[in-house]
This record gives structure tokens, C-alpha cells and sequence, in this order.
């Protein structure tokens, strides 16, 4: 008993002691929290994150010349050049721990805003705790679409969620329909956790609206030793198109069974997750010329919107990868967030919301497609038009919706 | 020696009771949130190490798949709750008696088991029991559960910011299971459970009541444990499966009575008191690095602790007077 | 479902049975043989999977060429694992079982932050080895190269280990070491040497099942996770002590997996490994063919 005692004592003195420092630091910086899982199986996704979220800070506090709000100048100028600070966390992944730091942060490290998270469970919780100490929260890569649907105050995103990327794959589909193609059975592949899970529930109701056949629905264990029953029973069903959700691990497995099964889909229409990743790539690309993918970003804006390509190679400088899917919506988290705490002129956490509310940013100001960032009244931006990608000769190229297509889509894949 | 053992376990008794006494007082000192939830995370997995010990420390039936129970107590409490409206309070009751009638139920075929051969089987039974959670649409399946939190009450056991609740029903029920152990230590039961551990030929004699025994200790045991899990519900207000009946919980549970001495009654205790503070700070303050050093530091503790002190960190203070006088001083 | 698929799936399980055999021979040996617990089990293939992508990312060594040598380098290492850690755990006064149970375990936690620490978490992978995605089709049943070989140096193990066990000095030191290590001395032999070769010996097996599955298999820090329990319960479903056992453990769990796969969601599938342990001990409590 002793021991908690001095510990309790000790994390009571260190944090008494911290206090005043952080409240005296208030008018010169901003401290905004970022939790993301830095040790465990996804900490891969929790390292790069850390890079994207620093490149963003970078652009904030120093002076750029690009079109993204904060970039000119120094810092926030409504409240007088106040430097953003990041604060970093570790959830490893679950929830009790994601709410533990996110409380850590908010009490000890007067955080005025947290950016998470990752995992969508942890999502949850997170976003729980912000919406008691009334912190606004932005799920900057959480694509589940329950997370905004539980009237929440304080949780906002920028981003997409699943139902709308869904929806974006079977825009495409009706319109290659239209144009011929064959597009009648639909392989739904998806992991077992709560992303596969809703991405799977979200297609498979999509598909029943449009009249798609459903050829095989396999649900599978994520981080399965094995995939060769699942490949099996897809090489069985042939449908037209495979569409698989699947994080980077078993994206990897799976096309590397696929072309030992001897099973190549007409068609590969990915829910991002592992089909975004360099290293899913770098493992099986020579297999995957044509795959499409659903994404938040696409390099190609570079030549339409020479700022992305910059922003892209300071990032890349940082982590050694180019911006994808995650890393391009968790520097957008950021920027959303500071761009609304500049506005308030507050680091009070109403205040910042009240702000966020009144978001109102124009899709040419940001390194997305977006058409814009404004929050509906769940905290959900729908205009954050999804993208189709394909990855045709090492990179990918942007082949859906047409206003944003830079090639018209090959079908069916090598 | 007799009146010297009695002696020794009243004496126990009023150490517990002034430990209790100054655990309960401590938050009026300690007002940072952060610093109260590792407190409430700490009795919580003392209160669940305690009652795994039960088990697997007093009746030696090493089991590494308690989650099973932590879960179930979770899962029971959090759909009452969000389908049926029935108070937590009730869906702990449930999910203790359920998850005790899974013991036993799961203890008749298991107890035949030796070593490895009963450890795995513990492990895959979890393992199944999380699967089939996984995939049951209707309690959520991977989504989990959110239990809505609509401002403070007792009846509903929630809370929005304060953690003072949740710790005094930690303390509570690390207490009731600190209590339970210490009143087996001097039961028929135990008596029989350390006759079969010094001589592995009592059993044979004793066949069919030690077998009993270890029913009531399984059935105890998964009981207090799913009390454990449905508090969690209520702490945390969110479920999934991989978070309450994840494997790493079954390890989370057998660790701290491990380290701080398997199969006694302060173990779990100093375990705990230990370990929890020492994974979280170790996590919230070098695991921010990316680098995995928060887990170099905590396996190279475990694996230290472990080999210098078998009988655990209670082997520091053997002799009981010794903890007596420590006890006096403060 | 066709009669193809069916096949297809016994022939794809049979395939992923003897190589869930080839990662277990190595724990089949410490774990059955020795009955030294080890929790690392997943981290020592985890370490060996990296060790065959580095050999193949900077030397340019194709796995099948540096499977001796990861091999070596596992013994090494599990010798010194031995002579460090589990050496003090089995002479443990008290609760000898829990503490090589969480020794292990630490060393499984340590090895992974280690790997997260120098190796980073990125995901990797061994890319164009001269097995690496290709495959033999027979009649429509295709079978994988890279496992095919990996049945091969499966079966070669078990065998190898059966002989090593049963007409060598060397194993029957090691079993009788393991019965009654203060007899052993008398005639001169030292437990600790005979344990720590044994160890060595154990981790050379999981070097090799680790070098043949990284041409197929991912490589992060976490990896070893994926395969552990399997590990575990294809030994103890076959039975400790049983070198054939484990051989015929990774057989039943491979099928099994397929089976279930075809039956239920294949969510599902590792439940019928899992219920399929549970039969055979409530039936057979020392497993299939367990002396223990």
C-alpha cells in the first residue's frame, strides 16, 4: 500500500507542479492532444501518424506560402501567434486505455482538443470523454458510420465514413453499367472487427438497393494464419467484382493466396483500409495492377493544386512514405481543428465547437477532393467527396467521380 | 500453534481493515483524474486477481482463460441494460450466476485435466467464448456496446466525470474478495486444497470432495470475476469483445497474484498495487515514443520479478510479524 | 459446393496442417519433450521470420538458402535463452510452472518491443524469392510452391526429430535428463548442457519453420501472435512427449480448419480447432498419443 500512496503522491505533486506552467504557457501555445496507437500490432499506423501530424504543425506554425488556412504566417493569428503545440498518447488500441489518456490529456495536459484515433473503437470512448469535459473531438481517419450517429455535441469529421465511400463504389458501378460492362454479382470479403464489419453491412445493403447479387458475403478473422478456405470459396463464387475490407496484414495474405489459388477477379474494388498502404504494395503490387481502391486523397491533385505535392514531400521527408489515405486525413484533422480554434480566438472548448459548427471551408483550400468542409448537425461533413483510385503502373490515378478523374477506369484488371 | 494461527488471521483481518480504511481516504487527497483512474484500474485488477487466485493459486488449477468471465459479466450487465432497460445492478447479479454456472459446467469436464493440458484447454474455451461474440449480430458482434450516459446516478451506476464512485466500489469489491479468501483459507475447503498440493496421494482419498471443492472455488471464482467485468462495462460505458475478453485480460488477471505471490492471500493485493500503476505510467509517459520501449521496460519486469522471487514480491515479508510490526509503524 | 472445392480445401488444409506442424516440431521438443513451458514461442518464429527478410533484403539470400543459417542463429539464441532465463525458471523452489509460464511471457513482451524498437512496425515483406507465388496445378487443385516445400522440410523435421529422440545418445540423454535429472548426473551428465542443446535444438526447428514462412507470410513485431496458440494446442492435441503426436496434431488442426471453414463462417474456423482439442482431452486427457 505503501507504494500507491507515494505513487499517487508523486503523480499528484508531478501534476500539481505541471499546472501552472501549462495555464502560464496558455497565451503563447495551443496544446491540442493526439491519440493514436504507438505500440502494439497497429502501431505502424500510430508512427506515420505522428509524422503527418507534425507536418501539419509545422505548416501552421511557421510561415508557408500555400492556399491551406494558418499556412501564412506564423502560428494562430487570432490568438496572437500562439504556436501549436501536439501532445501525443498511446492507446494501444483499446478503449479503456484510449479514455484514460484522453482524460490524461485533457486534466493534466490542458489539452484544448483531441485528434484521434484510428481504431473506431476507441473512437467511441475517446470521443465520450471529450463530450464530458465538453472538448471538441475530431475522428480524423474513423471511418465507422455509427460514430457520428450517437448525439454527441463535441464529435465532429471531416472525413468520409464507409456508407459514403460504399456508396461512391456503386455510383461507379451503375455508371460502368451504363457504359456496358458487365457488373452483376458482387464478392463481399471482409474482416471480423468493427471496420470490416460495418464497411461489410454498409455494401451489402447498398447492393440489395441497386439490385446487385450478392456471390459470397466470408467474414473472416482478422490476422487469420491462413486465408486459403476463404480464397477458396471466393474463387468459387466468381463474382464480377471482389470487393475486399481489409487492413494491410491481411491484404497482403490475401492476394498473395489469390495467385496461389490460381483466382483472378475480373475486378478488385477495395475498401481502402490495407489497399492504401505502401507496404501492401511493396509486398504484392506485381499482383494488384488495376486494383481500384476508395480513397480520401490522390496525389493527382498535385497538378491541378501544386501546394499538394509540396505538403506530400514534406511529409515524405518526415516519414520516407508518400501521403495516402490515412496520413492525408489525419493532416487535415489537424489543420480543421486549428482553423477553428483560430476562429474562436478561444481555447475554450465551447467556444472552439461553436467555431467548428460554423466550419465553412472551401475543398481548394485543403489537400483533399473535397468539395468543401462543413459540418452537419451530427458533426459529419458530407462533402467529403470519396474517390476512386487505380493503381495502374506502380501509382495510383484517380478514376471516379468524373469531375476529379484524371483517366478513365480499366476494366477488367490484368 | 493453533492459538497462534488464530491469532494470525484476526490479525490479518485488522490489517486489511486499516489498509481498506486508508485506501477510502485516499482521494480526498489525490484530486487528479488521471492519477484516480490507475487507482480505480489498480483495485479493480486486484479485486480480479484475488478472485482468479482463488483457483488458481489455492486450488492450483492453473487458469488462463478467465476473461471468458470477465466478459460474460460485461456482456450480461451492458445488454440487460441497453435492451431491456434492467438496472446494472441486477445484470451483475446475472452475469455473476451465469458466468458461476458456466464454471461449474465448464469445471466437470476440465478438472480432470492436468497441467498444460488444463491450461490450454482454459485458453481455448476463452477463445471460443470470443469468437461466438464476435459473430453474434445481435450483442453487437465486432460493433460492441455503447451504454449511453445521460448525466450522473447511482441507480444506473454512471457518472460522467467523477471517478470517486467507481473507486469506492472497487475498493468494495476488492475487499469482498480479499474477505472470501481469507475466510477459505480456514475453511474445510482450504484445508483440503493444501492437503492435496503437499501430497498428491490425498487426492486419491479425498477423490470426490476435493473434486466438489473445486467446483465451489470454480463457481466463486467466476462469479467475482464477472462482478469485475460488469463493473468495467459501467467504468468504461463502451464494449467490444477484443476488450473484455480479449486473452491479454486472462494475463492481466493471473499477473499481478503471480508477481506478488501466487496462492496467498496478500499476493494479488501487492500484485496489483504494483503492476497497474507501473504498465499505465510506463505506457502514458515512454509510450508515446512509437518505439515499443513501454513494453522492453514492463516484460523485463515481469521477467525479473518472476525468476528472483518465485513465491512472489509477498516472500519479502515473510514472517508475519515482521508485516505486523510494518503495519504498527504506519 | 462442388466436389473441386472440396478437395481444394482438404488439399489447401493438408498443406497448412504439416506446416502448423513444421512451426510446432521446435515447441513439440521444448514444451513436450523437456516440459519447459515456453510463452515465446510466437516471438522466437517472429524473430526468425525477420531474420530470413533481412538476410534477403540486404545479401540478396533467398530463403531456401538461409534457412540453415537462421536456423544456426536460433540455436544460438535459444541456447542463450535458455542459459539466461530458463535455467533459473526451471530450478525455481516454488510454483516452477507459473514461473516459466511468466518468464517466458516477459520475454515474448520484451522480444516484441525490441523488434518494434530496431526492425520499426512497418509491415514486410520477402518479395520475388524463387518460390514466392508460385504454384503446381493439378487438375484444377492448385497447389502452392512455398507450402509444398514447407510440407516437405515439415515431414523431413518430424522425422529427423523422431530419429534424433529415439537413436541418438544425445535424445536419450535428453529424456532421461527430463525424468530424473539427479540420476543423470551421477553418470556424468550435466542437465544444464543437455537442457540448453535441447533448448538450442528446439529454436533451430522454429528458425526453420520461420525461414520457410516468410516467403509467403508477412513479417511485423506482432506477428508471432497469429500462430502461437495453434502451436500450442497442435501439441497438446497430438500429446506431450510425442514427437509424432505434434506430427499428427498439425495434420488434425489443418483439416479441421479447412472443414469448419466450409461448414461455418469462416470467422468461425478456428472453433473447430479449438472444439476439436477439447473432444480429444475430455475423451483422451493426455491427448492422442501423450506419455505425459
Amino acid at each position: 500500500m505503501t507504494i500507491t500512496r507515494r505513487n499517487v503522491l508523486l503523480g499528484a505533486t508531478a501534476a500539481a507542479a505541471l499546472a501552472p506552467i501549462a495555464s502560464r504557457a496558455q497565451t503563447s501555445e495551443v496544446v491540442i492532444g493526439v491519440i493514436y496507437p504507438l505500440s502494439g500490432a497497429s502501431a505502424q499506423i500510430g508512427v506515420d501518424a505522428q509524422k503527418a501530424f507534425e507536418t501539419a504543425a509545422d505548416i501552421i506554425n511557421k510561415n508557408y506560402d500555400f492556399e491551406l488556412p494558418l499556412a501564412k504566417g506564423e502560428g494562430l493569428s487570432g490568438l496572437g501567434g500562439a504556436k501549436v503545440r501536439l501532445v501525443f498518447a498511446d492507446h494501444q488500441a483499446d478503449p479503456q486505455k484510449g479514455r484514460a489518456e484522453a482524460e490524461r490529456l485533457i486534466t493534466q495536459d490542458k489539452v484544448c482538443a483531441i485528434v484521434g484515433t484510428y481504431q473506431s473503437a476507441v473512437a467511441v470512448t475517446v470521443s465520450q470523454i471529450c463530450e464530458r469535459y465538453q472538448i471538441p473531438f475530431i475522428s480524423a481517419d474513423n471511418s465507422s458510420p455509427s460514430l457520428h450517429r450517437r448525439g454527441l455535441k463535441f464529435y465532429f469529421r471531416a472525413a468520409p465514413h464507409d456508407e459514403m465511400f460504399s456508396t461512391a463504389m456503386f455510383d461507379f458501378f451503375d455508371t460502368m453499367k451504363k457504359k456496358g460492362t458487365k457488373i452483376d454479382t458482387l464478392s463481399l470479403f471482409h474482416e471480423d472487427t468493427i471496420f470490416g464489419t460495418d464497411s461489410g453491412n454498409a455494401q451489402a445493403k447498398l447492393a440489395g438497393e441497386r439490385g446487385y447479387k450478392i456471390a459470397a458475403d466470408i467474414k473472416y478473422r482478422a490476422n487469420s494464419p491462413s486465408l486459403s478456405a476463404e480464397v477458396q470459396q471466393l474463387k468459387a463464387a466468381n463474382a464480377d467484382v471482389l470487393m475486399p475490407s481489409s487492413y494491410t496484414t491481411d491484404g497482403i495474405l490475401l492476394v498473395k493466396t489469390m495467385a496461389e489459388l490460381g483466382y483472378k477477379p475480373n475486378a478488385i474494388v477495395a475498401q481502402d483500409a490495407g489497399f492504401s498502404e505502401k507496404a501492401l504494395y511493396d509486398a504484392v503490387g506485381d499482383k494488384l495492377e488495376g486494383v481500384i481502391s476508395r480513397g480520401s486523397f490522390s496525389l493527382d491533385l498535385a497538378a491541378k493544386r501544386p501546394m499538394v505535392g509540396k505538403i506530400n514531400a514534406m511529409f515524405k521527408e518526415r516519414s520516407g512514405k508518400d501521403f495516402n489515405d490515412y496520413s492525408s486525413r489525419q493532416f487535415m484533422g489537424l489543420i480543421v481543428m486549428a482553423d477553428a480554434i483560430n476562429r474562436a480566438k478561444s481555447t475554450d472548448g465551447e467556444k472552439i465547437r461553436e467555431a467548428l459548427v460554423a466550419t465553412d471551408m472551401p475543398g481548394e483550400t485543403t489537400i483533399m477532393p473535397w468539395k468543401r468542409v462543413k459540418f452537419d448537425d451530427m458533426g459529419q461533413n458530407n462533402d467529403a467527396d470519396p474517390v476512386l483510385l487505380q493503381y495502374i503502373g506502380g501509382k495510383f490515378v484517380t478514376i471516379f467521380p468524373p469531375q476529379a478523374a484524371v483517366a478513365e477506369a480499366v476494366w477488367p484488371m490484368k | 500453534m493453533d492459538k497462534d494461527f488464530a491469532r494470525r488471521r484476526r490479525r490479518e483481518l485488522i490489517i486489511a481493515f486499516c489498509l481498506a480504511a486508508i485506501a477510502a481516504l485516499v482521494p480526498l487527497f489525490v484530486k487528479d483524474v488521471y492519477v484516480q483512474n490507475v487507482m480505480v484500474l489498480t483495485l479493480m485488477y486486484a479485486a480480479l486477481s484475488q478472485s482468479w487466485n482463488i483457483l488458481s493459486g489455492y486450488c492450483g488449477q492453473i487458469s488462463l482463460g478467465h476473461a471468458l468471465y470477465f466478459g460474460l459479466g460485461a456482456y450480461t450487465t451492458a445488454i440487460l441494460f441497453t435492451k431491456f432497460g434492467v438496472l446494472p445492478w441486477f445484470g451483475m447479479l446475472a452475469g455473476g450466476v451465469l458466468s458461476a454456472l458456466i464454471a461449474m459446467a465448464l469445471g466437470y469436464p476440465c478438472f480432470r485435466l492436468r497441467g498444460h493440458y488444463f491450461v490450454i484447454a482454459t485458453i481455448v474455451i476463452a477463445e471460443i467464448g470470443l469468437l461466438l461474440i464476435q459473430n453474434w449480430e445481435w450483442a453487437g458482434a465486432a460493433l460492441g456496446i455503447d451504454i449511453p450516459v445521460r448525466g450522473d446516478s447511482w441507480l444506473k451506476f454512471q457518472f460522467t466525470r467523477s471517478k470517486l464512485p467507481y473507486f469506492y466500489f472497487a475498493l468494495a469489491l476488492a475487499c469482498v474478495a480479499w474477505f472470501v479468501t481469507w475466510w477459505l483459507e480456514d475453511s474445510k475447503w482450504g484445508y483440503w486444497w493444501r492437503a492435496v498440493k503437499d501430497n498428491p496421494d490425498a487426492a486419491e482419498s479425498l477423490g470426490v470432495v476435493v473434486f466438489n471443492s473445486k467446483m465451489g472455488a470454480a463457481a466463486v471464482s467466476a462469479f467475482l470475476v464477472a462482478v469485475g467485468g460488469s463493473f468495467y462495462a459501467q467504468f468504461v460505458s463502451y464494449i467490444d469483445p477484443e476488450s473484455v475478453m480479449g486473452f491479454q485480460f486472462s494475463l492481466l488477471m493471473a499477473l499481478p497474484a503471480v508477481l506478488g505471490g501466487i496462492g496467498t492471500l496478500w499476493g494479488p493485493v501487492l500484485g496489483a498495487v504494483i503492476l497497474i500503476p507501473l504498465t499505465e505510467l510506463t505506457r502514458s509517459f515512454i509510450g508515446g515514443s512509437g518505439r515499443g520501449v513501454d513494453l522492453i521496460v514492463y516484460g523485463t519486469l515481469i521477467v525479473l520479478i518472476s525468476l528472483a522471487l518465485p513465491r512472489g514480491l509477498v516472500s519479502l515479508f515473510a514472517r508475519p510479524k515482521f508485516l505486523w510490526r510494518k503495519a504498527a509503524v504506519r | 459446393m462442388t466436389a473441386e472445392t472440396i478437395i481444394q480445401s482438404l488439399a489447401s488444409g493438408l498443406l497448412m496442417g504439416l506446416l502448423y506442424g513444421l512451426i510446432a516440431v521446435g515447441l513439440a521438443l521444448i514444451f513436450g519433450l523437456m516440459d519447459v513451458v515456453n510463452f515465446a514461442h510466437g516471438e522466437f518464429l517472429m524473430i526468425a521470420m525477420y531474420a530470413t527478410f533481412f538476410l534477403f533484403a540486404f545479401f540478396a539470400i533467398d530463403p531456401l538458402l538461409s534457412a540453415p543459417l537462421v536456423a544456426a542463429a536460433l540455436f544460438v539464441f535459444g541456447a542463450i535463452v535458455y542459459l539466461l532465463i530458463v535455467r533459473f525458471a526451471v530450478r525455481a523452489k516454488a510454483n516452477a510452472g507459473m514461473v516459466q509460464i511468466f518468464s517466458t511471457f516477459g520475454l515474448a513482451i520484451v522480444m516484441r518491443g525490441l523488434a518494434q524498437f530496431f526492425f520499426t512496425p512497418d509491415y514486410r515483406s520477402v518479395t520475388n524469392s524463387w518460390l514466392g507465388g508460385k504454384t503446381i496445378s493439378i487438375g484444377g487443385i492448385y497447389l502452392p510452391e512455398p507450402q509444398l516445400v514447407g510440407a516437405l522440410v515439415s515431414i523431413a523435421a518430424f522425422a529427423g526429430l523422431y530419429f534424433f529422440i529415439h537413436r541418438t545418445d544425445f535424445g536419450r540423454a535428453l529424456e532421461a535428463t527430463r525424468e530424473d535429472a539427479g540420476a543423470v548426473a551421477l553418470v556424468g551428465i550435466d542437465k544444464n548442457r543437455v537442457f540448453a542443446l535441447g533448448w538450442g535444438l528446439g529454436a533451430a526447428l522454429v528458425g526453420l519453420a520461420g525461414a520457410i514462412m516468410a516467403i509467403f507470410f508477412y513479417v511485423y513485431p506482432d506477428v508471432g501472435a497469429s500462430f502461437a496458440l495453434i502451436a500450442y494446442v497442435t501439441v497438446a492435441l497430438g500429446g506431450f512427449g510425442s514427437v509424432f503426436g505434434a506430427f499428427a496434431g498439425g495434420i488434425i488442426v489443418g483439416l479441421v480448419e479447412a472443414t469448419t471453414a466450409l461448414i461455418l463462417p469462416p470467422s468461425l474456423k478456428s472453433v473447430g480447432i479449438y472444439a476439436v482439442y477439447l473432444l480429444v482431452v475430455f475423451v483422451r486427457p493426455r491427448g492422442l498419443f501423450g506419455s505425459m
